[in-house]
């Protein structure tokens, strides 16, 4: 029992970085309705400019610098490259599949850049633990859940009740009604690619950090576990990123946590498990848990 | 004639607050707007008419910054407003410029609440300053919002959209305001007060470009008015001059002799062709939750006849239509086609037994062609499966000849022979519903369910719709169930009308009876005649 509520704490707290990653996925998605695949390697180029700065400005002063580049880097990627063939009156899939480019760019890029190496990411917590009701949890995952928790209710706050969100959602809900009361939709959109860079930095940092060993070049890969999570919530909900982001995490600690009793059916089976539990979610609501069913008014 | 002809361009009256010169625009090489002139002088209404296709979403699109969305270019020409060009800005830019336009077909924001509509829309003024008072103006303006204004926009009533579509575009304070089709799916209650708010605001200080099908509202309440057709003005002056003038009065006011048509001819389809059966209707209700849509209504359809179902927007009609075809389920009640329980049916199997209905917000494939929607339609009638389509065997291919040939047919009587073609997006709103018809036609209804047929036609159109409709039914010999606010339409070509408010029915009769009898005038006719008193007695009654 001790040893599976071990795991179920450990599950949530991973699930929380997964949330805040996939709150990214979801962000974009709600403002300009692309899936954006390129996340994982901007998560991946978050986590590796904080391995590479914490030690010249110090974890939290790495964090948000890099938070700061990845979004730029994301607004440049949705201005430079999106913005092009949306004018173009391309389709949201050609989008995502652009993004999907975007994705393999950047991530072989980064991969190659780290090579062989294991860069840890510096955080202060090392691999230090607390009790927490007779259960271990390291340090770093509890800070992980704080900021996440925080992060997502200021979020929520400002989507349901700042001007920011009112532009978003209108824009999400009918981009041309929207430009035509006065709402900037490049700005719109860029502002939310931004805003997801941003998590997504701020979430690698975390991802990698006790008791993963730091970024390696997998960490994109890894990182695209966060779609599977904002897919099986609902692509256009944030509680849905969360619950999404909660579920994979526990459910890829718990495989991992007991991959001996369940070794018939193979190692390695926590890789596998998100996409496992992302298949029978979908099969039982397609939208996701809390997604928009496609209504319409007949 | 008293209106001036465009030949001999009438000088541009001085202090023009809106000035489009010479306009040019095409979509993809195709060739929207020739050469359009036009300009709106500080406060006053103008009035655009013209027939579906005629250009005028066009123009309007060309003024709000909105072409590119949709893939049309501005060839050459100015838009100015006073002396500063709009073209090529983007369309948040030109809203802060002081052009808002209304789009039509309303889009509001569906899931945000009323408030956050209009919040959305004061991000056209570009500063936080004074938006207390652009919320306190259209609050006061529409009294009916503030009520709501917690509740999501997609569960007002259509009119209620309608004031909010318009609020969002007031409170980035327009010079000039853009009205596309205000008057659209609005019962003849509502519509007046939509005038006299379009009015109200006029006199508030906003000058005003009104799109509208429905010429009498728009004459009688705009300072002048222009005809486009075909891409091109060809009539222009004040709305006193065109009202009357002959070709306003014939073509748009549905006044004088009327447009000489040519008879039509109805191709007989060869196919599985059943006669009509009555369609009985039997204490049908339907809820939603808590709230009641329908409320216990009964009434019966005669083979052959034309039965119309009228009442104001919320009043429960589209739910009927629904429910008679399996796309919502009765909570009570039931009804009948023949033998068969409409109710107890799936959607597939109603419409395997001949019933065939058009939509209200259209729903038909954007992309695809118009042949290609048409002979979606004739799904139902196709033998030729999955395989020997794939394969093209001769069999198939034969079929598909033949269905082509039928779908042509029934385009040819429609008028849509020229469109078959081309791709549904480049077709105005009006031949749209054309299509949408033709598609229901297609099936080979022996019941054909309308929902509302000719929003957004004007009175030359949708009196070339009544003809055909009325042909179809002599010539097919089916019944109909006609849903539409176009109370000329309704009245020439219905035998029996059912009046439902509130989801109740209120009244079942001969059109002419419904027409007089009182509580028809005062839940959903409003004035008739009458006085300008009477007229505001019964709108301030009339609550939301």
């Amino acid at each position: 029992m001790s040893q599976f509520m071990e795991l179920l704490i450990s599950g949530l707290s991973l699930g929380c970085i997964y949330a805040l990653i996939a709150m990214g996925f979801v962000v974009v998605f709600k403002a300009t309705n692309v899936v954006n695949f390129a996340h994982a390697s901007v998560v991946m180029l978050g986590a590796y400019l904080v391995a590479r700065w914490h030690g010249s400005l110090g974890f939290f002063g790495a964090v948000a610098v890099a938070a700061v580049c990845c979004a730029i880097v994301a607004a440049l990627c949705d201005i430079v490259l999106v913005r092009a063939l949306r004018r173009r009156r391309g389709s949201e899939e050609v989008l995502a599949i652009l993004t999907i480019a975007i994705n393999i760019v950047l991530g072989t890029a980064l991969a190659r850049e780290v090579g062989t190496d294991l860069l840890p990411s510096g955080a202060p917590w090392k691999s230090d633990v607390t009790h927490v009701l007779g259960v271990t949890v390291p340090q770093t995952r509890i800070a992980a859940a704080v900021v996440a928790l925080v992060l997502m209710g200021l979020f929520w706050l400002a989507f349901t009740r700042s001007d920011w969100g009112v532009a978003m959602r209108s824009a999400a809900s009918d981009p041309e009604a929207a430009a035509l009361s006065g709402i900037r939709l490049g700005r719109v959109a860029a502002g939310a690619w931004a805003l997801a860079g941003a998590l997504a930095a701020i979430g690698g940092a975390f991802f990698t950090s006790f008791p993963a060993a730091g970024v390696n070049n997998t960490t994109g890969l890894l990182a695209l576990t966060a779609i599977p999570a904002a897919v099986l919530g609902g692509l256009d909900s944030t509680a849905g990123a969360v619950v999404g982001g909660l579920t994979i995490g526990v459910a890829t600690t718990l495989a991992a946590g007991y991959q001996d009793e369940i070794a018939f059916l193979g190692r390695g089976l926590s890789e596998v498990v998100p996409y496992i539990v992302l298949l029978l979610v979908l099969l039982w609501r397609p939208s996701g848990v809390f997604g928009t069913r496609e209504v319409t008014r007949v | 004639m008293t209106s001036t002809e465009v030949q001999d361009h009438p000088a541009e009256p001085a202090g023009a607050l809106l000035d489009v010169r010479d306009l040019h625009v095409s979509y993809g090489g195709v060739s929207a707007l020739r050469g359009v002139s036009l300009s709106v002088p500080e406060g006053e209404i103008v009035a655009m008419l013209g027939s579906n296709g005629a250009g005028k979403t066009t123009l309007l699109r060309a003024l709000s910054g909105t072409l590119a969305m949709q893939g049309g270019t501005i060839d050459s020409g100015t838009v100015e407003l006073k002396g500063r060009s709009l073209a090529g800005l983007d369309p948040a830019v030109i809203v802060r410029e002081g052009v808002v336009q209304a789009p039509e077909g309303r889009r509001i924001f569906g899931e945000l609440t009323v408030d956050e509509n209009l919040r959305a829309g004061a991000f056209g003024r570009g500063r936080r300053e004074g938006r207390a008072e652009a919320f306190a103006r259209v609050y006061e303006l529409f009294p009916q919002l503030q009520e709501r204004r917690g509740q999501q926009g997609g569960l007002l009533s259509g009119g209620e959209q309608q004031m909010l579509a318009i609020g969002r575009a007031l409170m980035a304070e327009p010079k000039v305001l853009l009205l596309d089709e205000p008057s659209l799916g609005l019962a003849p209650q509502v519509l007046e007060k939509i005038g006299e708010i379009i009015q109200l605001i006029n006199r508030q200080g906003t000058s005003i470009v009104l799109v509208e099908q429905n010429a009498g509202i728009a004459l009688k309440i705009a300072d002048r008015a222009t005809v486009l057709e075909v891409g091109q003005v060809t009539l222009e002056g004040s709305s006193a001059e065109l009202s009357e003038s002959d070709e306003v009065r014939e073509r748009y006011l549905g006044l004088g002799r009327g447009p000489q048509i040519g008879k039509v001819e109805v191709v007989t389809p060869v196919t599985g062709r059943r006669s009509a059966l009555p369609l009985t209707v039997e204490d049908l209700t339907v809820r939603f939750g808590g709230l009641t849509a329908l409320s216990e209504v009964s009434f019966t359809v005669e083979p052959d006849s034309t039965h119309a179902v009228i009442g104001p927007n919320g009043a429960g009609k589209s739910t009927l239509l629904n429910v008679l075809t399996g796309v919502y389920r009765a909570t009570k009640g039931r009804a009948r086609y023949g033998d068969a329980v409409l109710t107890d049916l799936r959607s597939p199997r109603i419409a395997a037994l001949g019933v065939s209905r058009t939509f209200q917000n259209l729903a038909l494939s954007p992309t695809s062609t118009v042949a290609q929607n048409l002979l979606l339609g004739r799904h139902r009638l196709t033998k030729a499966g999955f395989v020997s389509a794939g394969l093209r065997l001769p069999a198939a291919r034969r079929e598909q000849a033949e269905q082509e040939r039928v779908v042509a047919g029934i385009a040819e009587v429609l008028g849509l022979s020229d469109h078959l073609g081309v791709p549904l997006t480049s077709l105005a709103y009006g031949d749209r519903k054309r299509v949408e018809l033709a598609r229901a036609l297609c099936a080979e209804p022996s019941l054909l369910l309308l929902d509302e047929p000719v929003a957004g036609m004007n009175s030359e159109e949708s009196q070339q719709m009544a003809r055909m409709i009325a042909q179809v039914r002599e010539t097919l010999g089916i019944s109909i169930v006609l849903v539409e606010h176009d109370m000329a339409f309704v009245m020439g070509l219905a035998d029996r009308v059912t009046v439902l408010d509130f989801g109740l029915c209120i009244a079942d009769g001969m059109p002419d009876e419904v027409q007089r009898d009182p509580e028809v005038l005062k839940a959903y006719l409003g004035s008739t005649e009458g006085s300008e008193e009477e007229v505001g007695e019964e709108i301030g009654e009339a609550g939301p």
